[in-house]
């Protein structure tokens, strides 16, 4: 067994109703895992449970075997954990590359005096994370916007910018929630391809995402969510092929 | 605009304001001018320090009035009542205004929006009421005395030493507020005011960084106070009004928000505002809400943020 992220009896209620039920599952470091599900499975609950937004109602998370309970998200990212958001989370009252720069943030040296002071080792340091920043913005092919301010980026080049913004902490687990929503057919396949690689680098990444052929394409597992428990995981193949599965999307008994 | 542009890059900033600082006294004649100066500087520093707050961290802050009267007032007791030399005073007033802030900071700043404003302004109020009431120790309503600032036994009370002293002091201020914005840690306070929950996905502990901005502005508003009450030699509740909590905030959305040369220009505008406007107290209230309600209105980001845009290649 070598999971990086463990779930036991996790459950999320909302006033009565569990959004997550009684999940258990786990996930193998390294490759790409998605989280999918028809609209209201649970999928985004779950990431925020996850990624310590939510507090669970019951069950537990553990990341690489530690209990990660009541653990705030900064916290978490102290663990190697990372994420991007659904709904576009950017400092539009930052640079392009500042909001990259913001990610490096465990990285540095932030202690308070030294940071008045501006000390050589915040400068360099902050050089350092600048040239580093610029770095992961060629490598999500952002390399036109180093200079840009984010408010004159498209949609699908923010998306790419918190993927930057995420990989610039360094993160051994990153949560992708729906990298591909708003994008057309082009941009969702080379936003496919960019989780590849990174994925190369030795990031585990879980995806959450609605567009099918993506997920069947990049994932080397998947999880199934409905009605907030697990329905299946597998192969992209043997899921696909799994009749609850197909029951489940197709609205059947 | 040319020099407009200089502002853009901090450091020549920093020496263009030092110039300015230097080259004042040049054109006062008057002991009244240095006394309007010095107030400018005075509000020039809680602005400052209230823009790293609200400015880059973007949380509201409409009691710092309380901070600055009470930084006033315990640096006056401590002098006047309990015999402490002066400059041993008005550090314990820092620290025990650092103490307040740091321990109102946590619940207050779990705060947003309107709540926070409502928050802090009820704090900057209570502190003004404290300092009206508690007549035993801090005079009442008709203030107390504050002894001088004294080198060896002799007392300063020429205004020009302390024009010197508080424009060193300022511009030390705006040197350490420059640094701390363009380093890991303002880095943070911005994502903070750019998206909460991402500067936290990344390992920011905002709560800490705005608790950390809030004690800070806290204290750079106490040393105005502080500084007040050995300037002028007497301390009233008056200094706590919540109506200089407005003055300051207003100070920073004219100048323009997440820019320190902003809050500078600010101050300076609102502070010397009165001059043109003597004898009529209303009027200069009525003014001071139309300029608030006309900078907000028409140029959300301020001043120098505007102009900064205007420019031929300014964007910030």
């Amino acid at each position: 067994m070598n999971a990086i992220l463990e779930c036991r009896e996790l459950t999320k209620s909302f006033g009565g109703v569990d959004a997550v039920a009684d999940l258990s599952f786990s996930i193998e470091r390294g490759h790409i895992h998605s989280i999918i599900g028809p609209n209201g499975a649970g999928k985004t609950t779950l990431i925020n449970l996850l990624t310590g937004i939510y507090t669970p109602t019951k069950g537990s998370i553990l990341l690489s075997d530690q209990d990660t309970r009541g653990l705030a998200p900064y916290k978490l990212a102290r663990r190697g954990l990372g994420r991007t958001f659904q709904n576009l989370q950017v400092c539009m009252n930052m640079s392009a590359i500042e909001n990259v720069m913001v990610g490096r943030h465990l990285r540095l040296n932030r202690r308070f005096i030294p940071s008045l002071l501006r000390l050589k080792s915040v400068r360099t340091g902050d050089r350092d994370c600048r040239e580093r920043a610029a770095e992961l913005m060629r490598f999500t092919g952002l390399e036109k916007q180093i200079d840009a301010h984010p408010g004159e980026m498209s949609y699908g080049a923010l998306k790419r910018l918190e993927i930057a913004r995420a990989l610039a902490a360094e993160p051994e687990l990153l949560f992708l929630d729906e990298p591909a929503a708003g994008l057309n057919a082009n941009e969702t396949h080379a936003i496919g391809a960019l989780i590849r690689e990174v994925a190369e680098r030795g990031v585990t990444v879980v995806l959450v995402e609605h567009d099918m052929r993506l997920v069947m394409d990049i994932s080397d597992s998947v999880l199934v969510l409905n009605y907030g428990r697990r329905l299946a995981q597998g192969t992209p193949q043997s899921v696909q092929n799994d009749p609850e599965v197909v029951s489940a999307y197709l609205g059947g008994a | 605009m040319g020099m407009l542009k200089t502002l853009r890059t901090p450091r020549m900033g920093l020496i263009v304001v030092a110039l300015i600082l230097a080259a004042a006294p040049l054109a006062f004649s008057n002991p009244y001018q240095y006394d309007v100066a010095i107030h400018v500087l005075l509000n020039a520093m809680v602005a400052v320090g209230l823009n790293l707050l609200m400015g880059y961290a973007g949380q509201i802050s409409l009691g710092h009035a309380g901070f600055f009267g009470l930084g006033a007032y315990v640096t006056a007791v401590l002098s006047a009542n309990y015999g402490w030399p002066v400059y041993l005073s008005m550090p314990a007033a820092l620290v025990v205004v650092a103490i307040l802030a740091f321990l109102v900071a946590r619940p207050i700043l779990r705060l947003s929006g309107h709540y926070l404003a409502m928050a802090t302004l009820g704090l900057g109020i209570l502190i003004s009421i404290v300092l009206r009431t508690e007549a035993g120790i801090t005079g009442g309503p008709d203030g107390m005395m504050a002894p001088p600032l004294s080198v060896g036994d002799t007392p300063i009370y020429d205004e020009r030493y302390w024009y010197a002293l508080i424009a060193v002091l300022l511009l030390i201020t705006v040197w350490l507020a420059l640094n701390l914005i363009d380093s890991p840690v303002g880095r943070a306070l911005r994502a903070v005011h750019g998206s909460e929950v991402a500067a936290e996905v990344v390992g920011v502990h905002t709560l800490g960084y705005k608790v950390l901005i809030f004690v800070v502005s806290a204290v750079l508003a106490a040393l105005a106070g502080v500084l007040t009450a050995h300037y002028s030699g007497f301390v009233t509740p008056d200094l706590a009004n919540f109506i200089y909590s407005i003055e300051f905030v207003t100070m920073v959305v004219l100048g323009g928000m997440a820019s320190t040369y902003g809050a500078l220009i600010g101050a300076v505008i609102l502070t010397l505002l009165p001059q043109f406007l003597t004898g009529v107290d209303e009027l200069e209230m009525m003014v001071l809400g139309l300029i608030l309600m006309v900078v907000v209105i028409f140029m959300p980001t301020g001043l120098v943020p505007t102009l900064g845009r205007l420019m031929p290649g300014g964007r910030r």
